[in-house]
């Protein structure tokens, strides 16, 4: 008879039959399979393809695929956890494998890979379809970094449904799961995106790791995001740590071990104060993610869109781009004194508007009395409509955007101006590498009279200043609008 | 009984509200022996089998495994189990089951082996969920046994089986047995004790009561069982000396009693036309009986099994 030890390699093998089992397990479940599968991809088609690229709506497929990439791989963990662990804890099975040897964590990892490879799989069928149907602009690099924010992205949700599934019964663990499910879908603007949705919701939207998570989508595949990608990745590891440990006590409590052959006795109370350990620092992430996740609504007035005020990361796509060509010391860009609207360096300013991305907004520009007046109407067209002009400091003409050169900014303080116009708000946009970022803004109103307006640098945080490929002026606001601006200097 | 036991419960407590589950209860597996756990509902039995599979830990008392704690892996690796009351994946199949849990232990049988020799080819491919109850307790025994298991605990084995599937089944525990395999056995049939235990431990109100062979237990019963045909009234019977109990089964009367003896005299002195007389010890369902009851009117001080 065996003598009880066991080769590692048989260990090894007990780990993967497990995961071979519950995969199995799951894949012959079609009622959590098709569903966690299909749904993500079918609102994908429907909002990426048919509401996005179809009518020209690159921002829309861009956002669909980071929303219901999320969206596809909250299920897997919170259903493929919680209502299946649910059933499995009432009907003694959960009992039954600590009885018998099995290894330790061996049924949590199973489960957690499970999901993980049911996200992989939504995640690679999406980007499939995102590049060929939905035609997303997308770089290898953003597919990778959206397929690795997924598959890690489902642990939050792990945590959870294991939690769900702790406390709830088998019967009710499904409605508990949609309760979540649903709503933090909304709330976590998969549906509608977080900066068109109310302050209110905004306001919560920290609360939620699915926004942290498409926030951080979003960041990877440069879509305008909010918040700081650091402090998403907090609080979701905040999240995720929370809940595991509270399930964790909650099985305990019900006589349910997840892990190995605790020793009797003596090593309770240190287990017992690395678990309030554990518990305090998971709070302390969350709160850190929720007073930093939402941060920019302090700083900009805007509701339509938000820049990043959170920190000085710059948008993934661009950080790996040559440094911008040293700006030169003298501070003025134009003051239009020469009649034209030509700068001191780089391609003068001109007329832009949205028409490239598939918008119908206008914009004219002429120079009157040494000032550039610059005038038109926004479109309701795209999703973030905009006209004005902009300037390119190191831009050559007739070149395409990502043959636009940088300038690197990063010794200058201040971008000032003087500007006047029929007393609308507007904004200026600084711009990196990536067209499809959210730029860093700044708002200010044209009244009727010549007024300076000083922005410190700074203030555009979430710009690479290294990389700096266009400065705009204009406005994202539907209707017709006029404003003149002089004496552009940035020193 | 030489060797240090391969499970054991030494004075062991339990407490579930104001209930005490285990109330110092002793018990011993041996090497090599089919111990049957014995007692009504809620006694204690299941509590004892929790506490030795490291399901649960004692209040008071110890708990041992192969000398370690329940919950040690290396200890579990050395035993099976078949638990009541569990539902595994109703999509799986018993012979994936079986390969799951054989996967668990350092060098168990292969998968198709144990599937031969319980005799269940025709189910090991069905969805688990798809099995009548009895074929369910049958895949479960198959997954206890797969891992080579030096001590098995079954709870309830063969509840839901037929007479065939259970007949079978004791089979291939006295050969586990006779391969040296020991095993710790639940069981409201009492025949199933008397057909393979070599030892019996009665527990009632979390204490055991009774314990040892069957003979033993047996033995320590005074009843016995006087049969006959006979045309007296039974109240007649019922009014004799030690005569706790007179029923009637088709023409035959049964009479219960603590001296066969007196009952046989006074039955030739009343009765000269009495025929097929019988005398019977009791069986271990009157002993079963006769231990619980006086151990409710009564706390006796308790056996104990080594």
């Amino acid at each position: 008879m065996n003598a009880g030890n066991m080769s590692r390699s048989r260990v090894i093998a007990a780990y993967a039959g497990d995961i071979r089992f519950e995969l199995t397990k799951m894949i012959r479940t079609p009622a959590f399979a098709i569903p966690t599968l299909l749904f993500p991809l079918i609102f994908f088609l429907l909002f990426g393809v048919l509401m996005g690229s179809a009518r020209g709506n690159v921002q829309m497929s861009q956002f669909a695929f980071s929303a219901y990439g999320v969206f596809g791989t909250i299920a897997p963990g919170l259903f493929g956890f919680g209502v299946s662990l649910a059933f499995e804890r009432e009907q003694g099975q959960l009992l039954f494998r600590q009885a018998i040897p099995m290894p330790s964590g061996s049924y949590l990892l199973a489960r957690m890979v499970m999901a993980m490879i049911f996200v992989a799989i939504v995640s690679l069928i999406m980007t499939a379809l995102a590049l060929t149907l939905a035609h997303v602009p997308l770089t290898a690099g953003q597919c990778v970094a959206a397929f690795f924010v997924n598959v890690f992205g489902v642990l939050p949700f792990c945590a959870i449904g294991l939690f769900v599934g702790s406390l709830v019964s088998g019967q009710a663990a499904p409605a508990i799961v949609n309760l979540i499910y649903i709503p933090m879908s909304f709330l976590s603007g998969l549906w509608i995106p977080m900066q068109m949705l109310p302050k209110a919701v905004q306001a919560m939207a920290p609360l939620w790791p699915a926004h942290h998570l498409v926030q951080l989508s979003m960041n990877a595949v440069g879509s305008p995001s909010m918040g700081d990608p650091v402090t998403h990745v907090l609080a979701l590891i905040g999240v995720t740590v929370l809940f595991f440990v509270l399930a964790v006590r909650r099985l305990g409590g019900r006589g349910i071990r997840l892990f190995g052959s605790g020793r009797a006795g003596g090593g309770m109370p240190l287990r017992r104060v690395l678990n309030m350990g554990v518990l305090g620092i998971a709070i302390g992430l969350v709160i850190a993610g929720v007073m930093g996740g939402n941060a920019p609504h302090a700083a900009t007035k805007t509701a339509a869109t938000s820049n990043d005020a959170g920190g000085s990361v710059p948008d993934a796509s661009g950080s790996s781009a040559p440094v911008g060509v040293a700006a030169p010391d003298k501070p003025v860009i134009a003051d239009f004194d020469g009649g034209d609207s030509n700068a001191s360096y780089g391609l003068g300013f001109n007329a832009s508007d949205d028409k490239m991305r598939g918008g119908n907004s206008s914009a004219a520009q002429k120079v009157v009395e040494g000032a550039l007046e610059v005038s038109g109407e926004v479109g309701t067209g795209i999703q973030y409509p905009f006209a004005g002009t902009s300037f390119l400091p190191n831009g050559a003409p007739k070149a395409d955007w990502a043959k636009q050169g940088f300038m690197d900014y990063s010794h200058k303080q201040t971008l000032s101006f003087r500007a006047r116009g029929d007393g609308h708000e507007y904004m200026v946009m600084m711009m990196g590498p990536a067209l499809d970022t959210i730029p860093a803004m700044y708002n200010f109103v044209a009244g009727p009279d010549w007024q300076q307006v000083q922005i410190p640098l700074k203030n555009m945080a979430s710009i690479d200043l290294q990389r700096v490929k266009l400065i705009s002026f204009g406005t994202m606001a539907p209707g017709a609008f006029r404003f003149q601006i002089d004496d552009v200097r940035l020193e | 009984m030489s060797s240090t036991p391969l499970a054991r419960l030494d004075n062991a407590h339990k407490q579930f509200g104001k209930i005490a589950a285990l109330d110092g209860l002793n018990l011993a597996v041996n090497r090599g022996e089919l111990l049957a756990l014995l007692g009504p509902n809620g006694a204690g039995k299941s509590t004892a089998i929790s506490l030795l599979l490291g399901l649960q830990r004692p209040d008071r008392g110890a708990a041992e495994l192969f000398g370690e704690d329940p919950h040690s892996i290396d200890a579990r690796r050395r035993i099976g189990v078949m638990m009541q009351e569990i539902n595994l994946s109703p999509v799986m199949r018993p012979r994936e089951l079986i390969a799951q849990t054989a996967s668990y232990y350092p060098s168990p049988y292969d998968t198709p082996v144990v599937i031969k020799r319980l005799g269940i080819e025709k189910i090991a491919d069905r969805p688990y969920g798809k099995l009548s109850g009895g074929q369910k307790r049958q895949a479960q025994f198959a997954m206890a046994i797969c891992g080579r298991p030096e001590l098995l605990f079954l709870d309830e084995p063969t509840v839901g089986l037929d007479v065939q599937a259970r007949e079978a089944l004791w089979q291939v525990l006295r050969d586990l047995i006779h391969e040296g395999c020991s095993i710790v056995l639940t069981t409201h049939y009492l025949e199933e004790a008397e057909a393979l235990a070599d030892r019996v431990a009665v527990v009632t109100h979390g204490k055991l009561v009774a314990g040892g062979t069957v003979d033993e237990i047996r033995a320590h019963v005074s009843r016995k069982s006087v049969l006959c045909r006979s045309e007296l009234p039974i109240a007649t019977m019922r009014a004799w000396p030690e005569v706790l109990q007179v029923t009637e089964d088709s023409g035959r009367r049964h009479i219960v009693t603590r001296d066969a003896e007196a009952v046989l005299r006074a039955l030739l002195a009343a009765d000269a036309q009495v025929r097929d007389i019988e005398v019977r010890r009791a069986g271990l369902a009157e002993a079963f009986a006769e231990i619980t009851n006086s151990n409710q009117a009564s706390t006796n001080q308790p056996g104990s099994v080594q």
